[in-house]
């Protein structure tokens, strides 16, 4: 042991410039995990900080009628049995609301919401003023309200406010309120007012229609099992419950995604480095050889000198690892700098290096030392002593001990993708991707140089020999082929996914989408809304009012349609159900045609329908088949002329399930939609809200722009994050590629020596090493490309969730990229050999 | 021909449980020759109504039950503009020939009573303004009670509907007798 011990220290003493590249590796690899891990857990933090504050609590359990006894009795009961102590409750309606004084009678519409004391568990009142929210601001009849409540009543701070028959006083203004659910539908801005006075008011007598909650406060481990028991408990029961993690939002389904993602970019990174390792193993074994052989001489056995290099690349590991967790540090504190601090209200993220990142980056970074060098450091095995004497290459035999390890190793990478991916699928799809692309590089390994063969009887000597440097035995080829194929399947996969995963992003934050809806708009109302919207905001484009009808499916092709069952017609997934359709004349941005046409050509007069994909695949319904609609009191047979796909994750334009061709309902009675981009100053956005409603009574406005300007707000951030992350990513890899590949020139610059020394020019072994290098880049760029292509769909479409759009430019800029990189490498890395007098390099071997 | 809402349509019931489809049975057993069009539309307010009126009414309609005015009032619409509509509604029907029976709607008491006080008071003035028959309230005896609704509160069970029918059925029935006896 303590020789074994001493060894691997001398040992070192000696190799560790030429494990320089190694340590390299390792840093890079286990600095991006460390940072990335850490950030993470940062951003998870503040993210369950915020989806707290979104509910203001950990559970809400709520219903539209008042609790009764039963169920408040089950509901204690469940509390008591997960001891559960804190927990305060709230009321919401919509009301109407007028000013006290001045004659107008105005009356608005708002959603009044009543809490306890205790609300808010999570989360913190913003108040304009800037002043801290207390319960007490509500107590003797206390109002706080939105600003564009006081916009369009023409009210202030202090004035009296009329709610159910009886003056309050608006305390102060709301600017973000905990616990509000956010995207619901509804018809006037929140109000916050004392529970008490809500229920004493009188307006949610029997008939009054409220939404009743019970907001817990519950441990953590309890959230889950509690939130389970209850629903189950209250099944058949108008009675729901949530927690802070339902994941009702594209936003927290975003975040998980980007967090899946930035895992798996983890995950690669360390492969890569990986890759670096085992290339750098390989090349130090080959030139250890003769010292193996010389500790074999003096009676060193197998196992000795093997623990000997083991104990090298561990202490190297270490190092390595330690130095990774030193740049993850400076990384994460300059993170702020590059993600930039989001405005209060939304997350609030503290970067720091979290302690279990850093024992997972000192971990993962010694076993991949340890698994990628574990099967090159095999060979010393073989080496006999005899090698002093003569040389002879090294057989390279395959026996069950190397079999054996290789298994071991395959299965803890295996492992540790899953772990570190977090994900079983996402695991196991790299581990496959990183199997089939090793296997099928080996493959195209010995194609290539069997099918190159007849060329090396070439005239052309740098072709010649190129070819003949290829097929040679104890040739760098392969290890070329794997380094780069692998290296260039994971940057190329990485930069697919990064591409798919941010188009997916975009949809959601362009600043152009529509951030009001307006709707039930006459169809005499059309021009003047319009003219309204273009005279106040001349610079944004006009909303684009959508025809919408409401009808329902009476048949198709015969069959009637007649739900039979309660369940059946209340489900979404029932073709009798009443649908909102509308008419057209081409497709919008967010769908796509599947079969058909949209439209025809020729039109004989019968009107024509297109379906989305969705109903095709359900009932069975093709192109050509006659269904029969029934809209507003009268029966329409319509010739299904087309099957479209919509993006429902774009919500631009809407998502029907059935469009007509238009010409059929011009004449009927519908009302519009429009999603609308309003201005962005909130002053002239209430006046234009108050102008639109005032004249216009029956269009109500749903206005979205806070919701989205949070959900752009984080989006923004996590999409900066996958940028950087994915350039960190395409950084280090070319870092690792460069050394992989320069890591093969010791060989060459023997070969260079002799051919010097025949008469060799140095252009012509200039180009030599250039078409020798040259092809496999490409070879190795294409078979990465294809195997990256199907990475990124399996990736996307199982992991992330996420649609998968094919980016050929990326994929052949990564082979081009991949194969000039090689060639220049090598060219470079060979060029002190060029350039030397052969003598030097002949001597120094 | 019912011109309404999602009340009328029949949210969340089978089309034959409707209350208009359950009109049309009892005209069938009463023996009257009429047919019953059920137009209703959910989330349809007042002014919808109005502008869908020629397209629904054809011209072939005898009676017109007018029973809109739910959805104005649950969205607090001010209620001027509502008497406006349902006003306007008559008068295209009378226009048309067709009888009109105008059926009341309440908005919710979360409202207030300002609100829901006037809301109420509107049926009765279109209706006396027009000289029309009105039914004070469409769910009278249903709303608020948990047997006859279903889950949301709002829209009437098979035996909700059962209930609404029957009431509608007491103001139709002289209504159809009269029509019958001019034809």
């Amino acid at each position: 042991m303590v020789f074994v011990a001493k060894m691997a220290l001398r040992e070192l003493r000696a190799s560790w410039k030429r494990l320089l590249f190694f340590f390299a590796c390792i840093a890079i690899g286990v600095a991006s995990i460390v940072s990335l891990r850490s950030l993470t857990q940062n951003v998870r933090v503040a993210i369950t900080g915020q989806a707290k504050a979104l509910t203001a609590a950990d559970i809400v359990i709520s219903s539209n009628r008042p609790f009764s006894s039963d169920a408040l009795a089950k509901i204690e009961q469940r509390l008591r049995e997960y001891s559960v102590t804190e927990r305060t409750n709230a009321v919401q309606t919509d009301t109407m609301v007028r000013p006290a004084t001045g004659g107008r009678a105005v009356a608005r519409m708002v959603e009044v919401r009543g809490v306890e004391p205790a609300f808010p568990f999570y989360g913190t009142v913003v108040l304009q003023s800037g002043g801290t929210y207390a319960h007490a601001l509500l107590q003797n009849r206390g109002l706080l309200v939105r600003p564009e409540l006081l916009a369009q009543l023409g009210l202030k701070v202090g004035d009296a406010l009329i709610l159910g028959g009886a003056p309050y006083t608006i305390r102060d203004v709301v600017l973000v309120e905990p616990g509000r659910r956010l995207g619901g539908f509804s018809f006037g801005p929140p109000v916050l007012m004392d529970r008490a006075d809500l229920l004493k008011s009188g307006l949610l007598s029997t008939f009054g229609r409220g939404r009743y909650e019970i907001m817990l406060r519950v441990p953590e481990r309890s959230v889950a099992p509690l939130l389970g028991r209850l629903r189950r408990d209250f099944r058949d029961f108008p009675v729901g419950a949530r927690s802070y993690r339902t994941n009702e939002d594209n936003l927290s389904e975003d975040l998980m995604r980007a967090e899946n993602y930035l895992s798996l970019i983890g995950l690669v990174i360390v492969v890569l480095g990986g890759i670096g390792v085992s290339s750098v193993i390989r090349v130090f074994v080959q030139q250890k050889l003769k010292a193996v052989a010389v500790l074999k001489c003096v009676g060193g056995t197998n196992p000795q000198i093997l623990a000997i290099y083991l104990a090298q690349v561990i202490a190297l590991g270490l190092a390595g690892s330690a130095v990774g967790v030193g740049l993850a540090g400076v990384v994460v504190a300059w993170a702020p700098a590059f993600v930039g601090n989001l405005p209060p209200g939304t997350v609030e993220i503290q970067y720091e290096l979290t302690a279990a990142a850093v024992l997972q980056g000192l971990g993962i970074g010694v076993l991949v030392s340890l698994l990628f060098s574990l099967v090159p450091l095999l060979q010393v095995r073989h080496v006999k002593p005899s090698l002093l004497l003569r040389e002879t290459s090294v057989a390279r035999r395959r026996d069950w001990l190397e079999i054996a390890v290789i298994a071991l190793v395959v299965s803890a990478l295996a492992g540790l993708a899953i772990w570190q991916a977090a994900s079983m699928r996402v695991g196991l799809a790299v581990t496959a991707g990183f199997i089939g692309v090793t296997i099928v590089l080996h493959l195209t390994g010995r194609l290539l140089v069997r099918t190159v063969r007849p060329l090396a009887r070439s005239r052309w000597f740098p072709l010649r020999h190129a070819v003949l440097r290829v097929g040679r035995p104890g040739n760098q080829t392969r290890a070329i082929l794997l380094a780069v194929g692998l290296g260039s399947f994971f940057m190329i996969g990485v930069r697919l996914l990064q591409t798919n995963l941010l188009d997916s992003f975009n949809v959601q934050v362009r600043e152009d989408g529509p951030d009001m809806f307006l709707i039930d708009i006459q169809q005499d109302q059309v021009d003047g809304v319009v003219a309204l919207f273009t005279s106040t905001t001349p610079s944004l484009p006009p909303p684009r009012p959508i025809p919408v009808l409401r009808a329902r499916v009476a048949g198709v092709r015969g069959r009637e349609v007649n739900m039979e069952s309660y369940q059946e017609v209340r489900g979404r997934g029932s073709l009798g159900r009443e649908y909102v359709i509308t008419y057209r004349p081409t497709l919008e941005d967010n769908e796509t045609l599947v079969e058909g046409d949209f439209w025809s050509a020729t039109n004989d007069g019968q009107p024509q329908v297109s379906i989305e994909v969705g109903i095709h695949e359900r009932f069975r319904i093709m192109v050509g088949d006659i269904m029969r609609f029934e809209v507003v009191g009268r029966t329409i047979e319509a010739r299904v002329a087309s099957i479209r796909r919509v993006n429902w994750r774009d919500p631009r334009r809407g998502g029907f399930m059935f469009v007509f061709r238009p010409g059929t309902f011009e004449q009927a009675p519908h009302a519009y939609i429009a999603p609308a981009k309003g201005p962005d100053d909130p002053s002239v956005r209430g006046r234009l809200q108050h102008d639109l409603v005032a004249r216009y009574p029956n269009v109500s406005v749903i206005d979205v722009s806070e919701i989205l300007e949070t959900v752009r707000k984080v989006v923004r951030g996590v999409t900066l994050a996958i940028s950087v992350v994915g350039a960190i990513v395409l950084f280090s890899g070319i870092l690792i590629l460069v050394g992989s590949v320069s890591m093969t020139k010791f060989q060459k610059v023997y070969e260079a020596a002799i051919f010097k020394t025949l008469g060799a020019s140095t252009r012509s072994i200039a180009g030599m090493i250039v078409l020798e290098y040259g092809a496999l880049g490409l070879l190795a760029g294409a078979v990465g490309s294809i195997g990256a292509l199907a990475l990124s769909w399996t990736v996307s479409r199982f992991a992330l969730d996420i649609p998968w759009e094919p980016s050929p430019i990326v994929n052949l800029a990564g082979i081009a990229i991949t194969g000039m990189l090689v060639c220049g490498i090598g060219v470079t890395s060979s060029l002190d050999v060029l350039r030397r007098k052969p003598l030097a390099t002949l001597r120094a071997e | 021909m019912v011109l309404g809402d999602s009340l009328t349509f029949g949210l969340g019931l089978p089309s034959d449980e409707s209350y208009p489809a359950i009109l049309q049975r009892k005209l069938d057993q009463a023996g009257y020759r009429y047919e019953v069009v059920n137009a209703g539309v959910s989330g349809e307010t007042s002014a919808g109504g109005l502008r869908r009126l020629d397209w629904a009414l054809g011209n072939d309609a005898r009676i017109l039950i007018l029973a809109l005015g739910g959805n104005d009032g649950l969205r607090g619409i001010p209620v001027e503009s509502m008497k406006a509509n349902l006003s306007a509604i008559i008068d295209g029907a009378k226009r048309r020939g067709a009888a009109v029976l105008l059926a009341g709607m309440e908005a919710p008491p979360n409202l207030g009573n300002a609100y829901t006080g006037e809301f109420r008071g509107a049926f009765r003035e279109v209706a006396q303004q027009q000289a029309v028959p009105l039914l004070p309230f469409l769910l009278q005896g249903v709303a608020g009670v948990a047997s006859l609704n279903q889950g949301d509160r709002i829209h009437p069970n098979r035996e909700g509907a059962r209930l609404v029918a029957e009431h509608v059925w007491r103001s139709l029935e002289p209504i159809v007798r009269e029509d019958a006896a001019r034809r």
